[in-house]
């Protein structure tokens, strides 16, 4: 076989097959293939299936000599950098700092070149508008399914998977209870509503792009992702999907749109939902420090409390098998309550997600970066989640590591900063979109570790290379190119 | 100017990581009255640990420690001190560590010592929470424990990882700045 035939061969292999993972990466639960010791991490389908496209993809730009194109680039050597610098964190957290083990720190750096890789491979191999057409048109479908399939877990008792602790992360096939959130098929009610963040500030400039039957579909299909986003009742996630919608008709030009976005936005808080409940709490209770704490029932229950291991008993004689000194279910208030905790359920919920990020997860990541301010202790010295993605990153790789990751954004930003000016419509408001989408990722990233969330890290790697191939169209397809596919045309 | 500051830098940085420090845990005082612990995994089981049953306090076990890690290690200011969850010390110290508290002392890019406390009674001699158990060592009966375990860095790894961080540092000041003219 010749070697343009075969060049032809896998861009057409890798095309179908991206349109598949698009597909996959967001509707696939979370079944685990197999797991790895020492962490609730599991391999899955769509780790093989992403390693087989980068396979695939390597041959290809091997034969068909893009490499030497693509290693000028500077966003490709941010990104060797930035591996570069992951690697010497690890080596110097399993020599130097001793605070991680091998398996499982090689583990996280991989996943993170898993989904970073999928820019340069979108960028290489979406090149023409009608292979974005398809691309676009299998992203919407997705996004179709996942708001159905997460309604359905809502009100029809439809599977639920979750990763959400140990045992549930070994693909237990659960069914939502009463006060819990939907999280369609992302096994977090987090993950989804990041995906539905970005789906809202990308719908909101395709809505500019496409005609008008098509412009109702797309408010239609925007008003149910709005919905089931509201159903998450995930905070940040919604300010963060409005930061990024409001950039997006900025970057657009579009601003006379925003008013019925703010009306949107005030109906939304007036509306009675968990949502709006949680956002009154994190006023209440984490800012002004008001509402109802539960004092404990007895001396010895305040005293306990205070202890590193509260059920230690203080007193032993005042104890009684009929009378816990805890709060019981049937006080109606938490069973689970220490003196000074709200009574209140919701009140009590985002108090204690606000205490986590506070005393346990961010002083964690604060103490990694101090004790090695250059490297950090190395991918997965954090364990499982920071929920701050720059307090992290500092812990994990330290200021080096952190300052190339932002190099990167910056290469890519500058790059598609260039589309908006375009006067194509399509890469225009494609590139707001983009844009926007780096704003959203980053609000979430104050409260959620989303550049390592499997589902949407991925997402947002591959939003960014078709940007990227946007940016770079050719009519009709062609194999080899005079310029880097991470790079505009001149 | 800013090469010179740089090249200073990383000769500073290469005197601090190269010079010599506390390497094993022997090193280290005991605890003034104590009695060293005989006990199964605070003596030889696990590598640069010791323990001392004493009637010292946190308040005085870690500047304690503090004073002699910087006299061990001659270097004009003191280690970091951090504060850790106690249940950190099953990592870091070993599995089913009785602990109170738990802080690290850490000259950053060189080694750690964690200093792991067990109190069970005040200072006044009252029992922190009911039926506590005995700390007994040496025919006598002590108020707290304190476990120590070092973590030590070969210098040849210490030198790799400054040759890493000072060329890292080169790599993304020529890469940001063309990034940025781009």
């Amino acid at each position: 076989m010749n070697i343009p035939k075969l060049t032809s061969i896998l861009n057409n292999s890798l095309f179908y097959l991206l349109l598949f993972l698009f597909a996959f990466i967001p509707l696939y639960p979370k079944f685990p293939l197999f797991n790895i010791p020492g962490v609730f991490v599991a391999v899955r389908i769509e780790d093989l299936l992403i390693a087989l496209v980068a396979a695939i993809w390597l041959i290809f730009i091997w034969i068909s000599k893009e490499w030497v194109i693509l290693t000028k680039d500077n966003i490709f050597k941010a990104f060797a950098l930035f591996f570069f610098i992951g690697l010497l964190s690890l080596f110097s957290a399993i020599f130097l700092t001793h605070t991680i083990v091998l398996h499982l720190g090689l583990l996280h750096f991989f996943r993170r070149i898993e989904f970073i890789l999928l820019l340069p491979i979108c960028a290489t191999v979406f090149t023409t508008k009608k292979r974005l057409t398809f691309a676009t048109g299998v992203l919407l479908l997705t996004l179709l399914t996942v708001n159905i399939y997460a309604l359905g877990q809502q009100y029809l008792d439809w599977p639920v998977i979750s990763t959400t602790n140990s045992e549930f992360s070994k693909g237990l096939i659960l069914k939502l209870t009463p006060d819990a959130r939907a999280n369609s098929t992302f096994a977090g009610h987090y993950d989804l509503a990041v995906y539905l963040a970005i789906a809202l500030v990308f719908l909101s400039v395709i809505f500019f792009i496409v005609k008008k039957f098509w412009k109702i579909l797309i408010l239609a299909l925007g008003g149910f992702s709005l919905f089931v986003l509201i159903l998450t009742a995930a905070r940040v996630s919604f300010v963060a999907a409005f930061v990024g919608v409001i950039s997006a008709l900025f970057f657009a030009k579009k601003k006379k749109y925003l008013i019925p976005i703010f009306i949107i936005l005030i109906s939304v808080g007036a509306y009675p939902s968990q949502l709006r409940d949680r956002f009154v709490s994190t006023i209440t209770v984490n800012l002004l420090n008001l509402g109802q704490r539960y004092e404990g029932r007895n001396l010895n229950q305040q005293l306990e409390s205070k202890l590193n291991i509260p059920t230690l008993p203080y007193k032993m004689a005042s104890r009684s098998a009929l009378v816990s000194p805890f709060a019981s279910a049937t006080a109606g208030i938490p069973v689970d309550i220490t003196p000074g905790e709200p009574i209140n359920e919701v009140d009590l919920a985002v108090y204690r997600s606000f205490q986590i990020r506070l005393n346990i997860e961010w002083p964690r990541a604060a103490n990694a970066f101090l004790k090695n301010p250059f490297l950090g202790l190395g991918y997965s010295s954090l364990g499982i989640a920071t929920d701050n993605d720059f307090l992290r990153s500092l812990g994990e790789v330290g200021i080096l590591g952190t300052f190339t990751f932002f190099l990167i954004l910056l290469s890519i930003w500058k790059k598609i900063f260039k589309g908006i000016k375009n006067e194509n419509r399509m890469i225009r408001f494609f590139s707001a979109g983009s844009l926007s989408m780096i704003i959203t990722f980053l609000v979430n990233g104050l409260f959620i570790d989303v550049f390592e969330a499997s589902k949407v890290a991925s997402l947002f790697w591959i939003m960014l290379g078709l940007n990227l191939a946007v940016l770079n169209f050719r009519e009709p397809i062609s194999i080899t190119r005079n310029g880097s596919p991470l790079s505009p045309r001149p | 100017m800013i090469r010179k500051i740089f090249i200073a830098f990383s000769l500073l940085l290469l005197i601090y990581m190269f010079w010599p420090t506390s390497s094993k845990i022997s090193d280290f005082k005991a605890l003034p009255n104590s009695a060293k612990s005989t006990l199964s995994g605070d003596t030889v089981q696990i590598p640069n640990v010791s323990a001392y049953f004493s009637n010292n306090f946190r308040e005085f076990v870690i500047p304690f420690y503090i004073k002699n890690y910087q006299q061990n290690s001659h270097l004009p200011f003191p280690p970091l001190r951090l504060n850790h969850p106690p249940e950190y010390s099953w990592e870091v110290i070993k599995k089913h560590t009785e602990t109170t508290y738990l802080e690290e002392l850490v000259y950053p890019l060189k080694n750690s010592l964690y200093v792991n406390g067990y109190e069970i009674f005040r200072p006044d001699g009252t029992p922190i929470f009911y039926s506590v158990p005995k700390l007994e060592e040496a025919g006598e009966e002590w108020s707290t424990k304190a476990t120590l375990r070092l973590y030590n860095s070969n210098i040849l790894i210490r030198i790799i990882v400054w040759a890493g961080i000072v060329y890292s540092i080169i790599l993304i000041s020529k890469l940001s700045r063309k990034i940025i003219i781009e």
